[in-house]
């Protein structure tokens, strides 16, 4: 049986390495059945929002919601 | 994956380095790497207190406008928009690079996380053979925006796509990483360790790997 790992939502820039594997079974050759998942879009937050010391990133709540198992700081 | 920043201005600015940069908006996406590669940048050229930032979009695009529109004198963007902005005549004034770091639940497991390893590697060995052949991902995040379509891959500086094999954090580079966003306000309280690797897991997914 396939392991399962849920990760927030990748873009290239930062993940391409992570999409090039899944879109190339990559990760289903390893037995990995890697799955990603998006924030809803109405719940993603501007970082124009934020400040220094308390900025807004949508990075880490599908996590903190037990939606997801990883993300990339 | 290595994330490359570019600290960007606009085709009439009249400002060639990151030093004349000093006293001077800089939009950054707080809270996110590129932000603080951002910080890193400026505070290499100048004394803190000449680093004057603004609180600016998560998105590249949005930050591009702003700089072409001159709502601000830079700004940090990642591909494919220095691609963008270089077709559009922006200059680049400082490049860097840094590392995504993934963030785990306890609950992920050390096969788990060794097949990932493995499939990022062979990704990684895939891409570096052909970066090219790669580049479109850049433009599919960004289908739509005009300027994005417009680009060819030719466009794309293959210098600025670096990607290598996971490796384990180094101890060093994590406590670097920390106390300097303390020293900035960012984060509180001291370094441990313990509290931010699992080294055991991290020793035994790679390992596996």
């Amino acid at each position: 049986m396939a392991m399962t790992l849920t990760i927030e939502r990748v873009m290239a820039f930062m993940g391409l390495d992570v999409l090039v594997a899944r879109d190339e079974g990559l990760f289903a050759a390893e037995g990995l059945d890697l799955r990603i998942a998006a924030l809803p879009a109405d719940e993603i937050r501007s970082a124009a929002e934020g400040s220094p010391a308390k900025p807004t990133t949508n990075q880490g709540k599908l996590q903190a919601r037990g939606e997801s198992q990883m993300f990339q700081a | 994956m290595i994330v490359c920043g570019a600290l960007v201005v606009a085709p009439g600015s009249t400002i060639f380095t990151p030093q004349e940069l000093a006293h001077k908006l800089v939009a950054l996406d707080y809270g996110n790497g590129t932000a603080y590669a951002g910080l890193q940048m400026l505070e290499g050229a100048m004394p803190r207190e000449a680093v004057t930032t603004c609180a600016a979009a998560t998105s590249p695009a949005e930050r591009f406008a702003g700089v072409m529109r001159g709502d601000f004198a830079a700004t940090v963007l990642q591909e494919p928009w220095i691609t963008v902005a270089e077709k559009a005549g922006c200059r680049l004034v400082s490049t860097t690079f840094f590392h995504g770091t993934w963030v785990a639940t306890p609950d992920v497991g050390p096969d788990a996380y060794a097949a990932l390893l493995r499939g990022i590697t062979n990704a990684v060995h895939r891409i570096n053979a052909d970066k090219r052949r790669y580049v479109s991902y850049f433009m599919r995040d960004w289908a739509g925006h005009p300027e994005v379509d417009a680009l060819r891959p030719d466009d794309f500086n293959l210098g600025r796509i670096q990607l290598k094999e996971p490796t384990a954090i180094p101890e060093h580079e994590a406590r670097w990483a920390w106390e300097w966003m303390a020293s900035w306000g960012l984060i509180d309280g001291a370094f441990d360790l313990t509290a931010q690797i699992d080294r055991r897991l991290e020793r035994e997914a790679h390992e596996l790997a």
